[in-house]
Protein backbone atom coordinates (compact mmCIF):
# COMPACT_ATOMS: atom_id res chain seq x y z
CA UNK A 1 0.00 0.00 0.00
CA UNK A 2 1.37 3.58 -1.05
CA UNK A 3 0.76 6.55 0.92
CA UNK A 4 -0.13 9.63 -1.18
CA UNK A 5 -0.05 13.18 0.66
CA UNK A 6 -0.96 15.98 -1.27
CA UNK A 7 2.44 17.87 -1.85
CA UNK A 8 1.93 22.07 -2.49
CA UNK A 9 5.23 23.69 -4.35
CA UNK A 10 5.45 20.73 -6.69
CA UNK A 11 4.36 22.82 -10.01
CA UNK A 12 6.37 22.85 -13.12
CA UNK A 13 7.72 19.50 -11.82
CA UNK A 14 5.80 16.51 -13.35
CA UNK A 15 6.06 13.92 -10.76
CA UNK A 16 5.71 14.19 -7.02
CA UNK A 17 7.59 12.78 -3.66
CA UNK A 18 5.68 10.54 -1.17
CA UNK A 19 6.04 8.62 1.49
CA UNK A 20 6.27 5.35 0.85
CA UNK A 21 5.61 2.00 3.15
CA UNK A 22 3.84 -0.75 3.00
CA UNK A 23 2.31 -0.38 6.33
CA UNK A 24 -1.65 0.61 6.19
CA UNK A 25 -0.63 2.74 9.48
CA UNK A 26 0.74 5.44 7.10
CA UNK A 27 -2.37 6.21 5.50
CA UNK A 28 -3.05 8.49 8.23
CA UNK A 29 0.23 10.25 8.47
CA UNK A 30 0.12 13.90 8.36
CA UNK A 31 3.34 16.26 7.78
CA UNK A 32 3.70 16.48 11.85
CA UNK A 33 3.52 12.56 11.82
CA UNK A 34 6.13 12.55 9.39
CA UNK A 35 7.94 14.98 10.88
CA UNK A 36 8.44 13.48 14.08
CA UNK A 37 9.03 10.07 12.11
CA UNK A 38 11.83 11.49 10.02
CA UNK A 39 13.65 13.69 12.64
CA UNK A 40 14.12 10.52 14.41
CA UNK A 41 11.55 11.41 17.67
CA UNK A 42 8.72 8.92 17.17
CA UNK A 43 10.29 5.16 16.93
CA UNK A 44 7.29 3.35 16.94
CA UNK A 45 3.94 2.88 14.41
CA UNK A 46 0.35 3.39 15.99
CA UNK A 47 0.13 -0.03 16.97
CA UNK A 48 3.27 -0.41 19.05
CA UNK A 49 5.53 -1.76 16.26
CA UNK A 50 9.16 -0.60 15.51
CA UNK A 51 9.64 1.87 13.07
CA UNK A 52 12.52 1.89 10.24
CA UNK A 53 13.23 4.31 8.70
CA UNK A 54 15.41 4.89 5.35
CA UNK A 55 16.33 8.15 3.14
CA UNK A 56 18.44 9.10 -0.08
CA UNK A 57 21.71 10.52 0.30
CA UNK A 58 21.70 14.73 1.33
CA UNK A 59 21.99 15.67 -1.81
CA UNK A 60 19.82 12.94 -3.85
CA UNK A 61 17.09 15.27 -5.49
CA UNK A 62 14.50 13.14 -4.79
CA UNK A 63 15.82 13.70 -0.59
CA UNK A 64 15.75 17.12 -1.17
CA UNK A 65 12.53 17.48 -2.29
CA UNK A 66 10.75 14.95 0.15
CA UNK A 67 12.63 17.34 2.54
CA UNK A 68 11.29 20.53 0.91
CA UNK A 69 7.59 19.30 -0.23
CA UNK A 70 6.59 16.94 2.02
CA UNK A 71 8.05 17.60 5.37
CA UNK A 72 8.64 21.40 4.45
CA UNK A 73 12.18 21.74 6.21
CA UNK A 74 15.53 22.69 4.24
CA UNK A 75 17.81 19.26 4.33
CA UNK A 76 20.30 20.83 6.19
CA UNK A 77 17.85 20.72 8.84
CA UNK A 78 17.50 16.99 8.83
CA UNK A 79 20.94 16.42 8.73
CA UNK A 80 21.65 18.69 11.58
CA UNK A 81 18.94 17.21 14.01
CA UNK A 82 20.38 13.31 13.19
CA UNK A 83 23.75 14.39 13.86
CA UNK A 84 23.09 16.07 17.40
CA UNK A 85 21.13 12.48 18.20
CA UNK A 86 23.84 10.23 17.23
CA UNK A 87 26.78 12.18 18.63
CA UNK A 88 25.14 13.07 21.77
CA UNK A 89 23.58 9.13 22.31
CA UNK A 90 19.95 10.72 21.99
CA UNK A 91 18.59 9.32 19.21
CA UNK A 92 19.08 7.07 16.09
CA UNK A 93 19.51 8.22 12.27
CA UNK A 94 17.43 7.22 9.70
CA UNK A 95 19.62 4.15 7.16
CA UNK A 96 20.82 6.47 4.08
CA UNK A 97 20.55 4.21 0.89
CA UNK A 98 21.66 5.47 -2.34
CA UNK A 99 19.18 4.77 -4.93
CA UNK A 100 15.14 4.73 -5.18
CA UNK A 101 15.01 1.62 -6.47
CA UNK A 102 17.18 0.18 -3.71
CA UNK A 103 14.67 1.90 -1.28
CA UNK A 104 11.94 0.08 -2.83
CA UNK A 105 13.55 -3.10 -2.54
CA UNK A 106 14.64 -2.39 1.26
CA UNK A 107 11.57 -1.15 2.37
CA UNK A 108 9.61 -4.34 0.80
CA UNK A 109 11.86 -6.80 2.61
CA UNK A 110 11.97 -4.94 5.99
CA UNK A 111 9.06 -5.28 8.58
CA UNK A 112 7.89 -1.61 9.99
CA UNK A 113 10.00 -0.05 7.08
CA UNK A 114 8.99 3.92 5.97
CA UNK A 115 10.59 5.56 3.57
CA UNK A 116 9.68 7.77 0.08
CA UNK A 117 9.67 7.85 -3.82
CA UNK A 118 9.01 9.84 -6.94
CA UNK A 119 5.74 8.92 -8.66
CA UNK B 1 60.60 15.84 23.61
CA UNK B 2 57.57 16.87 21.62
CA UNK B 3 58.01 14.90 18.47
CA UNK B 4 57.44 11.56 20.17
CA UNK B 5 53.97 12.18 21.28
CA UNK B 6 53.06 14.27 18.16
CA UNK B 7 54.16 10.77 16.10
CA UNK B 8 52.44 8.58 18.45
CA UNK B 9 48.84 10.10 17.84
CA UNK B 10 49.33 10.55 14.33
CA UNK B 11 49.91 7.01 14.00
CA UNK B 12 47.01 6.47 15.93
CA UNK B 13 44.96 8.69 13.82
CA UNK B 14 46.20 6.92 10.87
CA UNK B 15 45.36 3.71 11.90
CA UNK B 16 41.73 4.70 13.01
CA UNK B 17 41.39 6.27 9.45
CA UNK B 18 42.21 3.44 7.48
CA UNK B 19 40.15 1.31 10.18
CA UNK B 20 37.22 3.57 9.07
CA UNK B 21 37.86 3.78 5.64
CA UNK B 22 37.88 -0.26 5.50
CA UNK B 23 34.10 0.32 7.25
CA UNK B 24 32.60 1.12 3.91
CA UNK B 25 29.02 1.71 4.33
CA UNK B 26 27.99 5.24 6.07
CA UNK B 27 25.65 5.22 8.55
CA UNK B 28 25.20 1.74 8.53
CA UNK B 29 22.76 -0.70 10.46
CA UNK B 30 24.35 -3.37 12.28
CA UNK B 31 22.73 -6.54 12.78
CA UNK B 32 23.52 -8.14 15.71
CA UNK B 33 20.43 -10.18 16.56
CA UNK B 34 19.30 -8.18 19.02
CA UNK B 35 16.90 -5.55 17.84
CA UNK B 36 18.72 -2.53 16.24
CA UNK B 37 22.07 -1.56 16.39
CA UNK B 38 24.02 1.62 14.96
CA UNK B 39 27.29 2.54 14.83
CA UNK B 40 28.96 6.04 14.02
CA UNK B 41 31.91 7.64 14.43
CA UNK B 42 34.34 10.70 13.08
CA UNK B 43 38.21 10.97 13.27
CA UNK B 44 38.83 15.36 13.25
CA UNK B 45 42.76 16.14 12.93
CA UNK B 46 43.38 19.95 13.47
CA UNK B 47 46.77 21.91 12.75
CA UNK B 48 46.98 25.58 14.49
CA UNK B 49 49.54 27.85 13.66
CA UNK B 50 49.62 30.73 15.82
CA UNK B 51 51.41 34.15 16.38
CA UNK B 52 52.81 35.32 20.32
CA UNK B 53 51.00 32.76 22.00
CA UNK B 54 50.18 29.24 22.20
CA UNK B 55 46.63 27.44 21.23
CA UNK B 56 45.88 23.82 20.85
CA UNK B 57 49.36 22.69 21.90
CA UNK B 58 53.09 24.60 20.59
CA UNK B 59 51.44 26.24 17.89
CA UNK B 60 54.06 29.36 17.04
CA UNK B 61 56.61 29.01 14.58
CA UNK B 62 55.87 25.88 12.47
CA UNK B 63 52.58 25.17 14.25
CA UNK B 64 50.98 22.64 15.98
CA UNK B 65 49.12 19.32 15.50
CA UNK B 66 48.04 18.56 18.82
CA UNK B 67 44.37 18.78 17.93
CA UNK B 68 43.05 15.74 17.35
CA UNK B 69 39.46 14.24 18.29
CA UNK B 70 38.13 11.01 17.75
CA UNK B 71 35.04 9.36 18.57
CA UNK B 72 33.07 5.84 18.08
CA UNK B 73 29.49 5.55 19.03
CA UNK B 74 27.38 2.66 19.24
CA UNK B 75 23.57 2.81 19.67
CA UNK B 76 20.97 0.35 19.62
CA UNK B 77 16.53 0.46 20.63
CA UNK B 78 15.98 -2.63 23.15
CA UNK B 79 12.41 -1.70 22.41
CA UNK B 80 11.01 0.66 20.16
CA UNK B 81 11.07 3.54 22.68
CA UNK B 82 14.16 2.37 25.00
CA UNK B 83 17.44 3.18 23.69
CA UNK B 84 21.06 2.19 24.79
CA UNK B 85 23.99 4.55 23.59
CA UNK B 86 27.58 5.13 24.23
CA UNK B 87 30.50 6.95 22.82
CA UNK B 88 34.24 6.65 23.82
CA UNK B 89 36.19 9.56 22.56
CA UNK B 90 39.82 10.37 22.04
CA UNK B 91 40.94 14.11 22.25
CA UNK B 92 44.00 15.92 22.71
CA UNK B 93 43.69 19.27 22.47
CA UNK B 94 47.38 20.12 23.63
CA UNK B 95 48.47 21.42 27.16
CA UNK B 96 44.53 22.11 27.85
CA UNK B 97 43.63 18.33 27.57
CA UNK B 98 45.98 15.38 28.54
CA UNK B 99 42.79 13.43 29.73
CA UNK B 100 43.11 10.75 25.78
CA UNK B 101 40.54 8.08 25.96
CA UNK B 102 37.66 8.85 28.02
CA UNK B 103 33.65 7.48 28.14
CA UNK B 104 32.00 10.56 26.55
CA UNK B 105 28.03 9.09 27.10
CA UNK B 106 26.58 6.29 28.22
CA UNK B 107 22.74 6.25 28.88
CA UNK B 108 19.88 4.43 28.86
CA UNK B 109 16.93 6.88 27.07
CA UNK B 110 13.44 5.94 27.29
CA UNK B 111 10.54 7.98 26.17
CA UNK B 112 6.78 7.98 25.57
CA UNK B 113 3.81 9.96 23.96
CA UNK B 114 1.63 11.08 26.13
CA UNK B 115 -0.55 12.21 23.00
CA UNK B 116 0.42 12.88 19.63
CA UNK B 117 1.41 16.46 20.39
CA UNK B 118 3.54 15.72 23.37
CA UNK B 119 6.56 13.33 24.70
CA UNK B 120 8.21 12.28 28.20
CA UNK B 121 11.11 11.19 28.70
CA UNK B 122 14.00 10.59 31.31
CA UNK B 123 17.75 9.30 30.05
CA UNK B 124 20.04 8.20 33.02
CA UNK B 125 24.24 7.36 33.21
CA UNK B 126 26.30 9.47 31.74
CA UNK B 127 24.37 12.14 30.14
CA UNK B 128 25.42 14.58 27.84
CA UNK B 129 24.89 17.88 29.05
CA UNK B 130 21.88 20.51 27.41
CA UNK B 131 23.30 23.44 27.34
CA UNK B 132 23.28 26.34 24.34
CA UNK B 133 23.30 25.65 20.65
CA UNK B 134 26.76 23.10 21.10
CA UNK B 135 27.57 21.98 24.00
CA UNK B 136 25.83 18.91 23.50
CA UNK B 137 28.00 17.95 20.50
CA UNK B 138 30.78 20.22 20.68
CA UNK B 139 33.73 17.85 20.17
CA UNK B 140 31.89 17.10 16.75
CA UNK B 141 32.82 19.14 13.91
CA UNK B 142 30.94 18.09 11.69
CA UNK B 143 27.86 19.89 14.14
CA UNK B 144 29.87 23.08 15.30
CA UNK B 145 30.49 26.38 13.60
CA UNK B 146 33.97 25.66 12.36
CA UNK B 147 37.03 24.50 13.60
CA UNK B 148 36.83 25.79 16.89
CA UNK B 149 33.04 26.53 18.91
CA UNK B 150 33.02 30.05 19.98
CA UNK B 151 35.35 30.56 22.44
CA UNK B 152 33.53 32.69 24.96
CA UNK B 153 30.91 30.50 25.55
CA UNK B 154 32.45 27.35 25.51
CA UNK B 155 35.69 27.65 26.99
CA UNK B 156 37.68 24.79 24.88
CA UNK B 157 41.11 25.38 26.30
CA UNK B 158 40.07 26.18 30.34
CA UNK B 159 39.12 23.44 32.62
CA UNK B 160 35.58 24.61 32.48
CA UNK B 161 34.81 22.74 29.62
CA UNK B 162 35.43 19.76 31.70
CA UNK B 163 32.22 19.41 33.96
CA UNK B 164 30.47 21.64 30.94
CA UNK B 165 30.90 18.53 28.59
CA UNK B 166 29.30 15.17 30.34
CA UNK B 167 27.96 14.46 33.72
CA UNK B 168 26.77 11.26 35.51
CA UNK B 169 23.26 11.68 36.94
CA UNK B 170 19.64 11.75 35.37
CA UNK B 171 18.27 13.71 32.95
CA UNK B 172 14.45 14.32 32.06
CA UNK B 173 12.84 16.31 28.62
CA UNK B 174 10.03 16.69 27.03
CA UNK B 175 8.57 17.85 23.66
CA UNK B 176 4.97 19.81 22.98
CA UNK B 177 4.30 20.48 19.27
CA UNK B 178 1.65 21.74 17.91
CA UNK B 179 1.83 22.59 13.84
CA UNK B 180 4.68 24.26 13.18
CA UNK B 181 5.29 25.07 16.79
CA UNK B 182 7.75 23.04 19.66
CA UNK B 183 8.44 23.61 22.94
CA UNK B 184 11.01 21.91 24.88
CA UNK B 185 12.53 21.25 27.91
CA UNK B 186 15.34 19.76 29.78
CA UNK B 187 16.66 19.45 33.05
CA UNK B 188 19.62 17.13 34.23
CA UNK B 189 20.68 16.40 38.12
CA UNK B 190 23.87 14.89 37.97
CA UNK B 191 27.46 14.29 39.47
CA UNK B 192 29.90 16.97 37.59
CA UNK B 193 33.09 15.74 36.29
CA UNK B 194 34.93 17.99 38.32
CA UNK B 195 37.65 15.83 39.54
CA UNK B 196 39.29 15.64 36.33
CA UNK B 197 40.91 17.09 33.66
CA UNK B 198 41.98 19.84 35.63
CA UNK B 199 38.64 21.46 36.65
CA UNK B 200 39.85 21.26 40.56
CA UNK B 201 42.43 23.19 39.96
CA UNK B 202 40.66 25.60 37.71
CA UNK B 203 37.70 25.93 39.43
CA UNK B 204 39.16 27.02 42.80
CA UNK B 205 41.85 29.08 41.37
CA UNK B 206 44.64 27.58 43.27
CA UNK B 207 47.45 25.94 41.05
CA UNK B 208 47.87 22.18 41.32
CA UNK B 209 45.24 21.97 43.72
CA UNK B 210 45.11 18.75 45.86
CA UNK B 211 41.81 17.90 47.22
CA UNK B 212 38.42 16.16 46.03
CA UNK B 213 35.13 18.12 44.75
CA UNK B 214 32.30 16.96 46.35
CA UNK B 215 28.43 18.47 47.57
CA UNK B 216 25.32 18.72 46.11
CA UNK B 217 24.61 17.75 42.50
CA UNK B 218 24.75 20.30 39.76
CA UNK B 219 21.61 21.66 38.01
CA UNK B 220 21.61 22.00 34.41
CA UNK B 221 18.57 22.63 32.75
CA UNK B 222 17.05 23.97 28.89
CA UNK B 223 13.63 25.44 27.62
CA UNK B 224 13.84 26.10 23.80
CA UNK B 225 11.11 27.37 21.50
CA UNK B 226 11.44 25.92 18.01
CA UNK B 227 9.49 26.85 14.27
CA UNK B 228 9.33 24.92 11.81
CA UNK B 229 12.33 22.01 13.21
CA UNK B 230 14.21 24.40 14.26
CA UNK B 231 14.10 27.46 10.86
CA UNK B 232 13.53 29.87 14.04
CA UNK B 233 14.95 28.38 17.40
CA UNK B 234 15.22 30.53 20.70
CA UNK B 235 16.82 28.85 23.91
CA UNK B 236 17.46 29.52 27.14
CA UNK B 237 19.79 27.23 29.32
CA UNK B 238 21.72 27.31 32.77
CA UNK B 239 24.04 26.09 34.62
CA UNK B 240 24.25 25.67 38.78
CA UNK B 241 27.11 24.40 40.27
CA UNK B 242 27.46 24.34 44.03
CA UNK B 243 30.60 22.00 44.72
CA UNK B 244 32.73 22.07 48.72
CA UNK B 245 36.26 21.43 48.01
CA UNK B 246 37.59 19.57 50.77
CA UNK B 247 41.47 20.69 50.56
CA UNK B 248 44.39 18.04 51.24
CA UNK B 249 46.96 20.37 49.33
CA UNK B 250 49.14 22.09 52.28
CA UNK B 251 48.42 25.44 53.30
CA UNK B 252 45.29 26.12 51.32
CA UNK B 253 41.84 25.93 53.69
CA UNK B 254 38.99 24.15 52.16
CA UNK B 255 35.66 25.95 50.85
CA UNK B 256 33.31 26.02 48.78
CA UNK B 257 32.40 27.39 45.02
CA UNK B 258 29.68 28.34 43.23
CA UNK B 259 29.17 29.03 39.47
CA UNK B 260 25.70 30.23 38.07
CA UNK B 261 25.56 30.32 34.46
CA UNK B 262 22.67 31.76 32.47
CA UNK B 263 22.73 31.95 28.61
CA UNK B 264 20.38 33.05 26.16
CA UNK B 265 20.90 31.59 22.15
CA UNK B 266 18.54 32.65 19.38
CA UNK B 267 19.42 31.19 15.91
CA UNK B 268 17.74 31.92 12.44
CA UNK B 269 18.11 29.22 9.52
CA UNK B 270 17.36 30.34 6.00
CA UNK B 271 18.14 28.40 2.75
CA UNK B 272 21.58 29.61 1.86
CA UNK B 273 22.20 31.63 5.66
CA UNK B 274 22.26 30.49 8.94
CA UNK B 275 22.96 33.81 11.87
CA UNK B 276 23.60 32.61 15.29
CA UNK B 277 24.06 34.68 18.79
CA UNK B 278 24.67 33.73 22.13
CA UNK B 279 24.91 35.56 25.31
CA UNK B 280 25.21 34.46 29.17
CA UNK B 281 27.05 35.35 32.04
CA UNK B 282 29.46 33.30 34.70
CA UNK B 283 28.82 34.34 38.26
CA UNK B 284 31.47 32.20 40.48
CA UNK B 285 31.43 32.56 44.31
CA UNK B 286 34.46 31.01 46.27
CA UNK B 287 34.45 31.06 50.00
CA UNK B 288 37.31 28.96 52.56
CA UNK B 289 40.27 29.00 50.98
CA UNK B 290 39.83 32.42 49.22
CA UNK B 291 36.79 34.68 49.15
CA UNK B 292 35.29 36.11 45.87
CA UNK B 293 33.12 37.09 43.91
CA UNK B 294 32.71 37.64 39.87
CA UNK B 295 30.79 37.96 37.03
CA UNK B 296 31.99 37.64 33.59
CA UNK B 297 29.87 37.89 30.48
CA UNK B 298 30.65 36.22 27.57
CA UNK B 299 29.00 36.40 24.12
CA UNK B 300 29.01 35.78 19.95
CA UNK B 301 26.97 37.11 16.80
CA UNK B 302 27.68 34.29 13.99
CA UNK B 303 27.28 34.06 10.46
CA UNK B 304 27.08 30.85 8.07
CA UNK B 305 26.10 31.56 4.18
CA UNK B 306 25.92 28.02 2.23
CA UNK B 307 26.90 29.86 -0.64
CA UNK B 308 28.00 26.31 -3.20
CA UNK B 309 26.27 23.05 -2.33
CA UNK B 310 29.31 21.76 -0.59
CA UNK B 311 31.20 24.97 0.57
CA UNK B 312 29.83 27.54 3.04
CA UNK B 313 31.70 30.76 4.90
CA UNK B 314 31.40 31.60 8.39
CA UNK B 315 31.72 35.11 10.11
CA UNK B 316 32.11 35.96 13.86
CA UNK B 317 32.91 38.23 16.12
CA UNK B 318 33.12 36.53 19.88
CA UNK B 319 33.65 38.06 23.28
CA UNK B 320 34.37 37.73 26.74
CA UNK B 321 35.16 39.78 29.57
CA UNK B 322 35.92 38.56 32.66
CA UNK B 323 34.63 41.25 35.10
CA UNK B 324 31.58 43.07 33.64
CA UNK B 325 32.82 45.98 35.96
CA UNK B 326 36.10 46.29 35.07
CA UNK B 327 35.92 45.41 31.26
CA UNK B 328 39.00 46.98 30.51
CA UNK B 329 41.16 45.27 33.18
CA UNK B 330 42.88 48.18 35.19
CA UNK B 331 41.57 47.27 38.44
CA UNK B 332 41.88 43.03 38.30
CA UNK B 333 45.56 43.61 36.39
CA UNK B 334 46.77 46.12 39.32
CA UNK B 335 44.69 43.23 42.06
CA UNK B 336 46.36 40.05 40.49
CA UNK B 337 49.52 41.66 38.79
CA UNK B 338 48.35 40.56 35.58
CA UNK B 339 48.51 42.34 32.21
CA UNK B 340 44.97 44.01 31.63
CA UNK B 341 44.55 41.99 28.28
CA UNK B 342 44.52 38.73 30.16
CA UNK B 343 40.88 39.97 31.81
CA UNK B 344 39.15 39.88 28.15
CA UNK B 345 39.44 38.35 24.82
CA UNK B 346 37.38 39.95 21.36
CA UNK B 347 37.90 37.44 18.52
CA UNK B 348 37.02 38.41 14.92
CA UNK B 349 36.55 34.71 13.33
CA UNK B 350 36.48 34.34 9.18
CA UNK B 351 35.93 30.52 7.66
CA UNK B 352 35.77 28.43 5.10
CA UNK B 353 34.40 24.74 4.99
CA UNK B 354 34.35 22.56 2.03
CA UNK B 355 32.89 18.65 2.20
CA UNK B 356 34.48 17.65 -0.75
CA UNK B 357 33.19 14.68 -0.66
CA UNK B 358 30.37 12.68 1.29
CA UNK B 359 31.58 12.00 5.12
CA UNK B 360 34.79 13.91 4.21
CA UNK B 361 35.45 17.67 4.98
CA UNK B 362 38.19 20.51 5.05
CA UNK B 363 37.94 23.42 7.19
CA UNK B 364 39.72 26.47 7.50
CA UNK B 365 39.43 29.42 10.32
CA UNK B 366 41.58 32.27 10.72
CA UNK B 367 41.11 34.29 13.79
CA UNK B 368 42.18 38.32 14.87
CA UNK B 369 42.37 38.02 18.64
CA UNK B 370 42.43 40.97 21.54
CA UNK B 371 43.22 39.50 24.60
CA UNK B 372 44.76 36.72 26.16
CA UNK B 373 41.57 35.83 28.40
CA UNK B 374 40.58 32.48 27.53
CA UNK B 375 44.17 31.32 26.56
CA UNK B 376 45.29 27.83 27.87
CA UNK B 377 47.87 28.46 30.86
CA UNK B 378 49.51 24.81 30.26
CA UNK B 379 50.29 26.03 26.77
CA UNK B 380 51.18 29.59 27.51
CA UNK B 381 53.45 29.03 30.60
CA UNK B 382 54.79 32.80 30.45
CA UNK B 383 50.94 34.52 30.33
CA UNK B 384 51.49 35.54 33.83
CA UNK B 385 54.57 37.67 32.96
CA UNK B 386 53.52 41.18 32.07
CA UNK B 387 55.56 41.05 28.75
CA UNK B 388 53.14 39.59 26.11
CA UNK B 389 51.41 41.93 23.61
CA UNK B 390 47.30 42.32 23.46
CA UNK B 391 46.90 41.39 19.81
CA UNK B 392 47.35 37.61 18.43
CA UNK B 393 46.56 35.60 15.25
CA UNK B 394 45.22 32.23 14.92
CA UNK B 395 44.93 30.11 11.80
CA UNK B 396 43.48 26.77 11.86
CA UNK B 397 42.69 23.48 9.16
CA UNK B 398 40.74 20.59 10.11
CA UNK B 399 40.37 17.27 7.85
CA UNK B 400 37.68 15.27 9.38
CA UNK B 401 36.28 11.96 8.49
CA UNK B 402 32.99 10.44 9.93
CA UNK B 403 31.05 7.57 9.16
Amino acid sequence: MVVMLPCPGTAGADTTVVPYSLSKQSNQFSREDLREIFFGRRTRWPDGTTLRVYVLPDQHPVHVRFAKEVLGVYPYQLRSAWDRMIYSGTGTAPIVIDTVEQMQTVIKQTPGAIGYIEQ
Amino acid sequence: MKNIPLRRHTASVAILIGAMLSYAQPSSALELGLGDWQAHGFVSQGYTLTSKYNAFGQSRSGGSLDFTEIGVNLLGHLQPNLLIAAQGMYRNAGGSDREDFRLDYANLDYHMMLDPQATIGVRLGRVKNPFGLYNDTRDVVWTRPGVFVPQSVYFDSLALRQPMISSDGGLFYGRYAVGDHAFTSELVISEPLDNSGGATEFLTGVPNAQGDMGGRPMFVGRMGYEWQEGRFRLLFSVVDLDRDFNSSTPGIASGNIKAFYPLASVQLNLEDWTFTGEYGQVTAERSGFVNDENTSESFYVQTEYRFMPNWSALLRYDSFTFDIDDRGGDHNAEKFNLPQHSFYARDLTVGLRWEFTRNWQLLSEYHSVWGTAWLSPQDNPDLSQRTGPERWDMFALMLSFRF
